[in-house]
């Protein structure tokens, strides 16, 4: 986890307001001030947020906000320490993916979840797979039948489903991941950097699907991303988690890559002022004890347009 | 069947071509499949080992001598299809050597309740001992080496309390041998290899065409990516620690039979240990898990039954056999390298 959710007590309130948690009648999802720490570290402190019916919300904030933890208690993996969750009107506190999945919100995790040593199918299959009825032997010519359906509809170019997945390029195994999802039939989508490995090309496809999910408008989407351009092309509104609470929440229509950099700046030039300060009093000081707190390295701006 | 729409190339333009091609393929595929199978390796080198005993000696390709060869690879072929499973979620069970030796006492124990409800019982204990090694190693979080040496400790020091040191007589069986039970476990002359053969076919199949297998592939090769895809973890290591105490206990009871007596000698146990894990190993299974097949150490017990029964039909003197056993391992594992490297070079990218 990032220095910025490190010891410190957090009493300087920043300049940021937490965002009451708006709703909107049609939500599908509900998260109220969850919060979540592993030991030390506190990951999210108060995050309020929800997504509506039909939308694409786009999770903003640096290494180490927090944002693949709450992507992670949406889906089921970990469980939040304080607050409340709301799914399509119903109290939600998934016990297990598994769970979380019959309940049709599923994830594509950071690390894709994919097997080296299984097969593009047998991936794309993992956990639902179709097997034959009496003898619960795996039909592997259905799977096989449709993982092809399912990877030439997102129009990805897998040269062969039979080979193990270990032998396919980052984007390859990406687009894999993001196949066996939105294959599914969940209607409540997590996607944790679906982008991160991928060349432009495969960046645009899985754009593209994502732009056709939400014209279909059947499924909810939320969505982590670096690229603010990809961000205001892919998403209806955007959530910015900023120390462990949501700091921002703006359609994309009212907003713009330059606002959203400016914010990323304006709280790392902030956070490096407080560092310096934090070092000047302690040389003002004790002199020697400067190692606490995390100063030393603010967080970066992850700007990459 | 569907082979062919599965094979081609997506696209209906392209499935002329890709018939033709299917086609040109399948008539390679017979080497290249067998080639690209894991145990391809270790079958070459079987056959490179029994092409120079049989060369070498006249008495090695007799029926005499493969009723010898029998008990030093059909038991270790069923115990290690355990072992497989469970090294291949990257676990490894030291204490089936325990398990094979207890079984038979507690067997003894249980015998009141007649021979075969006795005989399960006993299995069942030891797969509870398997359960325990799996909750210790998937819930705890103990390693499994550390856990199931400890295990390993305790069952022979618990068999050697409940026999006293004494060796018994094998429950159920008579003086003349020849019930139709004792014919069943174990004393009849191909019974281990018939059961040796069936469990390796019926575990080979779950291992490649059933969700048991796809997990357990899963848990090895990627467990935190299997659990956020929603695979029981623990459930698939538990499960496999059972199944593998279970098999080792079974081969207990099946030696029990075929010897008649059983006597208890940790040492005799944990050297059966060493073997089922070189088979495992020899046969293809990698120590770091991900990998592995069950007919693959089969051939690799197969191997190391020929190469021993090999050295003594040649009369090697009995205090260089070890030394002999340990080198023509050595050089059978590289040959096998060199042939997978071989083989992987083979397969198609």
């Amino acid at each position: 986890m990032a220095d910025d959710t490190t010891p410190q007590p957090q009493p300087h309130a920043s300049a940021q307001t937490i965002v009451a948690p708006a709703t909107a009648d049609d939500d599908v999802v509900r998260v109220e001030h969850v919060g979540k720490r592993f030991g030390p570290t506190i990951a999210l402190r108060d995050i309020s947020m929800h997504l509506r019916k039909g939308e694409v919300l786009g999770l903003l904030g640096d290494n180490g906000a927090g944002k693949s933890t709450l992507i992670k208690i949406l889906a089921g993996f970990q469980k939040p320490d304080t607050g409340t969750l709301w799914c399509k009107g119903q109290s939600y506190s998934p016990s297990s993916v598994d769970e979380a999945r019959r309940l049709g919100v599923d994830c594509v995790f950071q690390d894709l979840a994919l097997i080296n040593e299984l097969t593009v199918y047998q991936n794309l299959f993992l956990q639902r797979e179709r097997h034959h009825r009496p003898i619960p032997f795996l039909s592997n010519a259905l799977m096989k039948r449709e993982s092809r359906k399912a990877l030439d509809e997102i129009g990805i170019n897998i040269p062969s489903i039979d080979v193990p997945v270990a032998r396919l390029s980052g984007g390859q195994r990406q687009a894999i991941a993001v196949a066996r999802t939105i294959s599914g039939d969940a209607d409540i989508i997590l996607l944790d950097e679906p982008l991160a490995a991928m060349g432009a090309k495969e960046g645009a496809m899985i754009l593209d699907v994502i732009g056709r999910l939400k014209a279909e408008g059947n499924v909810s989407i939320i969505m982590i991303l670096h690229n603010y351009v990809h961000v205001l092309a892919a998403c209806d509104r955007v959530n910015l988690i900023q120390e462990g609470v949501i700091g921002l929440d703006k359609p994309t229509a009212e907003t713009s890559v330059e606002e959203l950099t400016e914010i990323v700046v304006e709280e790392y030039r902030r956070a490096r002022l407080e560092a310096q300060e934090e070092e000047r009093r302690h040389a003002a000081g004790n002199g020697s004890d400067v190692t606490s707190a995390g100063a030393g390295s603010a967080p970066s701006p992850d700007v990459r347009r | 069947m569907a082979v062919t729409s599965d094979t081609s190339p997506r696209g209906a333009p392209a499935r002329g071509a890709a018939d033709s091609r299917a086609r040109r393929e399948a008539g390679l595929s017979g080497v290249r499949r067998f080639l690209t199978l894991r145990e391809g390796s270790i079958v070459v080198v079987t056959v490179i080992a029994i092409i120079y005993f049989a060369t070498s000696n006249s008495r090695f390709f007799t029926g005499t001598n493969f009723k010898t060869l029998l008990p030093y690879f059909a038991p270790y072929a069923i115990m290690a299809a355990g072992q497989v499973f469970v090294m291949i979620t990257g676990e490894i069970d030291l204490s089936i050597g325990a398990m094979y030796l207890f079984c038979p006492f507690i067997w003894e124990k249980f015998h009141g309740l007649g021979t075969i409800p006795g005989m399960i019982l006993a299995i069942l204990v030891c797969c509870l001992i398997g359960a325990f090694n799996g909750f210790a190693v998937a819930v705890v979080g103990i390693s499994s080496f550390v856990t199931t040496l400890g295990v390993l400790f305790a069952i022979d020091g618990l068999t050697l309390v409940i026999s006293h040191s004494t060796p018994i007589n094998t429950p159920g069986v008579t003086v003349l041998g020849n019930s139709t039970f004792e014919r069943i476990f174990g004393g009849g002359t191909y019974s281990e290899l018939i059961w040796a053969i069936g469990i390796v076919i019926i575990l080979q199949l779950l291992l490649s065409f059933t969700r048991w297998g796809i997990y357990t592939v899963s848990v090895g090769g990627n467990r935190l990516g299997a659990s956020e895809a929603g695979i029981r973890t623990r459930l698939v290591l538990i499960r496999n620690f059972v199944m593998c105490a279970g098999l080792a206990a079974f081969v207990g009871v099946l030696e029990a039979v075929r010897t008649t007596t059983a006597t208890p000698d940790p040492s005799g146990s944990n050297d059966i240990l060493f073997q089922v894990i070189s088979a495992a190993v020899i046969g293809g299974t990698l120590l770091q898990g991900g990998s592995g097949t069950v007919v693959g150490a089969l051939i690799g017990a197969l191997f190391l039954g020929i190469l021993h029964d090999g050295l003594i039909i040649n009369s090697v003197n009995a205090n260089y056999l070890d030394l002999y056993l340990g080198i023509a391992i050595l050089i059978a594992m590289a040959i096998n390298t060199y042939v997978s490297r071989v083989r992987t070079g083979s397969g198609r990218g």
